[in-house]
């Protein structure tokens, strides 16, 4: 007769790797304050070694892979097809042009944002440092929206770092190898990222679901919320600084376990499926980076002259838009009744009733009277008839030929020259 | 019937490939299986562990073997993962188990059989590890079971191609 363990050691062998393995599972495997059990806090040292070999498995070849891809890519994207370069390349230069006006332009906005923080002793971090890595291969599960980057500890990367592109934000690293590392996609249903609407200001939590498609779950049903709004960081996570694009709804659907809660559909702004090169944010501090202010000093520089002549173009243009007669104020009080309705050029600011003036039946438009009038100003020539003005009511001043007070930006100053012709008679 | 076993002899014969076939074609279907949805975008229906492990349970017959290599290959492909170490070892295990089994009650030297029962394996791979996940370690996962019915057919298509290319690798008497 056969002994017992020879004839069941199918079984018990089967069944000794089974009970093995579930014991390691339940030792990585812990309920959470919230009741809910979790394997993301963390792995132990012997889940690590082992997640270390299976890197060092499965990245060299991947490496490999990666690099003759990319090798064949950029033989014929360097060498041969180089149709239309030319062009491209003057569109480029024209877009950083552009560019570096806008930027010159929105300086000082940034400049007065940064102080007015500072007064308000608010935290804002900028994005100061970031690594370019390659992604070159994914866990190769629908249920572990995860990828690998090429570069790892010997890059000083570490874990929670955030990845992002410059289209939106991607994830965050999740596990640091020696020469690699894990980056846990937006995507995931474990992921989280605190976000924020653009227009609506609600506030939620990015992460994946079934399908890998990013949602923002726990909000409240809000008919405000709709298709196409922006999706932001809020920046609350301490992982991805505030303001970085996500995505934009996409649609809104009722949350299937909660009624009166519903569940937002982003579309990544990042193409989370196509991702080849992904920056990692290696350090965020509360002022430029090096980089960020040499940009900008030399959008000052270059562009600085054609921002300003465009601003005091812009202001002459609203002086000019603002010395030009109107017809009524929209803002200005309702008159009161028995006010003069026909006042004059140099009548402004006489509200008081004039009891010699004789009331119209009728409300008239009122005349906006212009800041400076000179003697093309509507209304000057009756000013010379002394009927037009009572005797008892002093004198309208004369408009002087020249403005009373010299303006004392250039904006001004040009902004004067068509306003005031000088014109002989 | 014909193909439940009509030939005792040819039941218990045991497939031999070269030692290099055993090392290199499981290391050759993790690395794929890491870099190809990669590479495909997302458009990744298939498990290359797990038709590695059901063909070789099938062709070698032997349930510790199946066993063997079915948790060797699950426990790997959990380390590429951020999940707990031992979901798709559990279940490629009893996959690997089970395909051994059935490796020595049917011929499966017919092609067929073969495709149908790695069709029917991957399903079973799939509810193994939902059941893992959702019921013995009472985590909340969303599942497609679309996902995982294509991902079967997928399986299968790939075992067309790659079984016969690999019995072109066994050491013949």
């Amino acid at each position: 007769m056969e002994p017992f363990f020879v004839r069941y050691r199918n079984i018990l062998v089967f069944l000794a790797i089974l009970l093995a393995q579930i014991i390691g599972l339940a030792v990585q495997v812990r309920r959470t304050e919230s009741g809910r059990s979790s394997a993301d806090a963390g792995d132990g040292s012997g889940v690590r070694l082992i997640r270390l070999w299976a890197d060092g498995l499965v990245t060299p070849p991947e490496r490999m892979f990666h690099a003759s891809k990319l090798g064949a890519g950029s033989l014929w994207q360097d060498y041969l097809n180089l149709r239309h370069v030319r062009e491209q390349n003057q569109d480029l230069q024209k877009t950083i042009d552009r560019l570096r006006l806008e930027q010159a332009s929105l300086l000082e906005d940034a400049k007065q944002g940064q102080r007015l923080q500072g007064l308000l002793d608010f935290q804002q971090k900028y994005i100061y440092k970031t690594l370019a890595v390659q992604a070159i291969g994914s866990s190769g599960s629908d249920q572990s929206r995860v990828f690998y980057i090429d570069k790892g500890a010997d890059y000083k990367l570490e874990r929670d770092m955030a990845v992002i592109t410059a289209d939106g934000i991607v994830g965050k690293v999740r596990e640091v190898f020696p020469h690699t590392a894990q980056v846990l996609a937006i995507n995931d249903q474990t992921s989280g990222a605190g976000v924020i609407l653009e227009t609506t200001r609600i506030r939620g939590i990015l992460r994946g679901n079934a399908a890998g498609r990013p949602q923002i779950v726990g909000i409240l049903a809000d008919q405000r919320i709709q298709p196409g709004e922006k999706v932001l960081t809020a920046g609350g996570d301490q992982i991805f600084p505030r303001g970085l694009a996500v995505g934009v709804v996409e649609k809104v659907i009722r949350d299937p376990e909660r009624d009166s809660f519903i569940n937002v559909i982003v579309k990544p702004a990042a193409q989370l499926d196509r991702l080849d090169e992904v920056l990692v944010i290696t350090s965020t501090a509360q002022r430029f980076s090096p980089d960020q202010q040499q940009d900008l000093a030399i959008s000052e520089d270059q562009k600085g002259a054609e921002v300003e002549a465009i601003k005091e173009q812009k202001e002459a243009s609203e002086i000019m838009a603002e010395r030009l007669p109107g017809l009524t104020d929209p803002n200005a009080p309702q008159a009161a009744p028995g006010a003069a309705s026909t006042s004059g050029p140099g009548q402004a600011g006489q509200q008081a009733p004039n009891p010699a003036t004789p009331v119209a039946a009728s409300p008239a438009p009122k005349l906006m009277s212009p800041r400076h009038s000179d003697r093309f100003t509507p209304g000057a020539a009756e000013e010379a008839a002394p009927s037009a003005v009572p005797e008892d009511k002093p004198k309208p001043k004369q408009p002087s030929p020249k403005p009373e007070s010299k303006p004392k930006s250039k904006a001004n100053s040009k902004a004067d020259q068509p306003s005031t012709p000088r014109r002989n008679p | 019937m014909p193909v439940l076993g009509p030939n005792y002899r040819r039941d218990l014969e045991i497939h031999r490939y070269p030692i290099l076939v055993y090392a290199l074609v499981p290391l050759a279907a993790l690395v794929l299986q890491a870099w190809l949805p990669w590479v495909l975008r997302g458009y990744a229906w298939f498990d290359l562990p797990l038709v590695i492990t059901v063909y070789f349970a099938l062709a070698r017959r032997n349930p510790i073997q199946g066993t063997l290599l079915g948790a060797g290959l699950g426990i790997f492909q959990d380390g590429l993962t951020h999940h707990a170490i031992g979901v798709n070892g559990i279940a490629k295990t009893v996959v690997g188990f089970l395909a051994a089994s059935v490796g020595v009650r049917i011929d499966v030297e017919n092609h067929t059989i073969r495709l149908v029962l790695i069709f029917l394996f991957s399903l079973t791979c799939s509810a193994i590890f939902v059941f893992i996940y959702r019921i013995l370690l009472g985590m909340d996962l969303e599942w497609s079971w679309l996902a995982e019915l294509m991902r079967a057919v997928g399986n299968t298509l790939i075992a067309t191609v790659l079984f016969p290319l690999l019995d072109r690798a066994q050491i013949k008497d």
